[in-house]
């Protein structure tokens, strides 16, 4: 159903889910917005549409969690967690499309993970739509968009002095339940404005046969190229909503196994006890990245692994875009035959 | 969820019941490991097929994937033999008969052994890679799982005789007449009767036939490279020529990412592919 809410409300409401939910919402940290739980003096972020620097993803699969705990004698137990029925509000189309694509990872058949599971279980997700352009993002020029779905439960758009809800799923309908019914003309207005934030975002670059060309330009010196300048930070890794790689570690003093997030960009990744690494260079991790994102995710499930979010463009620290990489990349020989 | 009702990252409970050294330099270390609870050892023999790995773990160390080298008639017990080589695989070689371990497994997808039924069998492998192998010439070798293949023959290289793991059974093997096994060392030494030379070469030398057959190739990375276009020479199609992989392992079950070979991860999808199956993959190895 759609309803509207008045700006002016809003805090009220977010106060009054905390009752029974933990609310996370963007608030400002620093220079940045950031997923944080609401308190009572909480601020939401305002502003053109912009995303958070940490992704959501952390709210699933946090930076560093223990997965199993060490009792005496030599055994082994799972590691406990107390995870609390939570709203993330807030939470952009394209990082909710992230957040969705890594449920193909995290939850297979008779191959689940039990935290991101029971996380996603507990979580209800409303998202706030973008209604301009932000400044690096390009989701429409990999097939998603300003306003995409995915799995939210509920999803706002901004029109001025009050939000347009639509709500998606039982829950969603919930959270707003009391508000008044949004009319025809409310709910074609805020169409209008899907529809032209859609239209606004820029073609980054042409998807067509890329897929193709970066497989099979895969011992290219294209490669070296784009990874020339990259200095091996990882931070477009870090900070990018769909790459979900994670080192398991024993911290011997809290006896504990735990996972943090790790990258492929750094060389002890994939670097083997022999000695041996298949990625010894930044070429070939450039590589492995790129093609995670535009090949592989789409071999497995049949969709691209970036959803277009723009922060791996924004935070890069020698300014490497991956748009000019992709724009580079289509100039790449290809031939049709091979890829049938 | 595991069959016992833990997480997926959580390592069921086993005891060290025999622990011995392969090799004379002490570089190779089998452990034969028990099961503490009868329904892990139950679940664990109802996955079980050849050819497939586990996570054995070290409390404050870490894991190390190890290839399982027993067959399932051998009795109810699990078989690794580690190559000291890193942290956890020097913690491994520590343990004693008694000494507890975790184990998360069994893992993979382990040898097609129904689709090589009827079909002679080249089992070529070199160094500590052997174990897998072991475990499959094991499995075949046994009078209830024999009649459904045909020819074996076995190429086994080390760098030296020393190196040989599963001296016994290989001594064994030598004199059985159901069995070819041509063993090679890469440092010629007094008194071997046997090749001298690296495995491509070895099977070159012996050419089986790709007849009716399927090699399976499982070695370091350098042999593997050289192995298989031996073998495609010899006419062998990449439908029938196998291999198991290794990457850097973490969590065992195509999640934590670091495996993967193009779309496929190799703890999950493998560690056995074909080779025709890995024409198909980036060479990322």
């Amino acid at each position: 159903m759609n309803h509207i809410l008045e700006k002016h409300t809003l805090q009220d409401l977010l106060q009054s889910w905390r009752q029974d939910y933990d609310v996370y919402l963007p608030q400002k940290m620093e220079n940045f917005s950031h997923f944080m739980p609401l308190t009572e003096t909480s601020v939401l972020v305002d502003g053109d549409p912009h995303n958070t620097r940490i992704p959501p993803k952390a709210l699933f699969l946090p930076m560093n969690e223990a997965l199993v705990k060490f009792t005496r004698f030599g055994g082994y137990e799972d590691a406990k967690h107390e995870i609390q029925s939570r709203i993330v509000f807030g939470i952009r189309p394209c990082d909710a499309q992230a957040v969705q694509l890594l449920d193909t990872s995290f939850i297979q058949e008779d191959n689940i993970d039990p935290l991101w599971s029971e996380r996603r279980e507990k979580t209800i997700t409303i998202g706030l739509g973008c209604h301009k352009p932000c400044q690096t993002g390009f989701c429409t020029t990999v097939g998603y968009g300003p306003f995409d779905r995915a799995d939210l439960d509920a999803m706002l758009t901004d029109l001025g002095e009050t939000y347009l809800v639509e709500t998606f799923s039982e829950a969603g309908e919930g959270c707003f339940l009391g508000l008044p019914v949004a009319s025809e003309e409310i709910y074609n207005q805020a169409l209008d404005i899907q529809r032209s934030a859609h239209d606004q975002m820029p073609v980054a670059f042409e998807t067509e046969n890329l897929k193709g060309k970066l497989e099979q330009n895969f011992k290219s010196d294209y490669w070296d190229t784009v990874s020339q300048s990259c200095l091996g930070c990882g931070v477009c890794t870090f900070l990018c909503p769909t790459c979900f790689c994670f080192d398991i570690v024993d911290e011997t003093q809290r006896r504990e196994r735990v996972r943090n997030w790790d990258s492929c960009m750094f060389r002890t990744y994939s670097l083997e006890a022999s000695g041996h690494n298949p990625r010894p260079s930044r070429v070939e991790r450039t590589r492995q990245r790129l093609s995670h994102k535009y090949v592989y995710w789409l071999d497995q499930v049949n969709q691209i692994g970036c959803t277009g979010c723009g922060r791996c463009v924004r935070y890069c620290p020698v300014g490497l875009d991956i748009r000019a990489m992709l724009r580079q990349a289509q100039t790449l020989p290809f031939e049709v035959s091979h890829a049938a | 969820m595991q069959p016992n009702g833990h997480s997926l990252y959580t390592p069921i409970p086993m005891h060290v019941l025999h622990a011995y050294y392969e090799s004379p330099d002490r570089s190779l270390k089998t452990l034969e490991l028990s099961f503490d609870h009868a329904e892990d050892s139950q679940a664990f023999f109802e996955a079980f097929n050849p050819g497939q790995f586990c996570l054995l773990s070290v409390a404050g160390k870490g894991e190390s994937a190890l290839g399982v080298a027993n067959a399932a008639w051998e009795g109810d017990f699990v078989r690794f033999t580690a190559q000291n080589v890193g942290s956890v695989t020097a913690a491994l070689h520590k343990l004693n008969a008694g000494d507890p371990v975790g184990m998360r497994g069994p893992k993979g997808n382990g040898f097609p052994l129904n689709d090589w039924k009827g079909k002679n069998l080249v089992i070529i492998g070199g160094g500590c890679a052997f174990s897998t192998l072991y475990a499959l010439t094991k499995h075949v070798h046994h009078e209830s799982h024999r009649d459904d293949y045909g020819k074996l023959t076995l190429i086994y290289g080390t760098r030296t005789s020393g190196l040989c793991m599963y001296k016994h059974d290989i001594a064994a093997w030598h004199e059985d007449e159901d069995m070819e096994i041509h063993q090679a060392i890469d440092i010629p030494e007094d008194n071997w009767q046997y090749h001298v030379g690296y495995v491509p070469d070895v099977v070159k030398q012996v050419a089986p036939s790709p007849e009716n057959a399927v090699a399976i190739v499982c070695g370091p990375p350098i042999m593997t490279k050289f192995t298989l276009p031996a073998l495609v020479d010899l006419g062998f199609s990449p439908e029938n020529i196998f291999t198991s992989l290794e990457k850097r392992m973490k969590c065992g079950v195509g999640k934590c990412g670091r495996c993967n070979l193009g779309p496929q991860y190799i703890c999950k999808d493998g560690p056995v592919f074909s080779l025709a199956e890995l024409n198909a993959l980036p060479a990322d190895l």
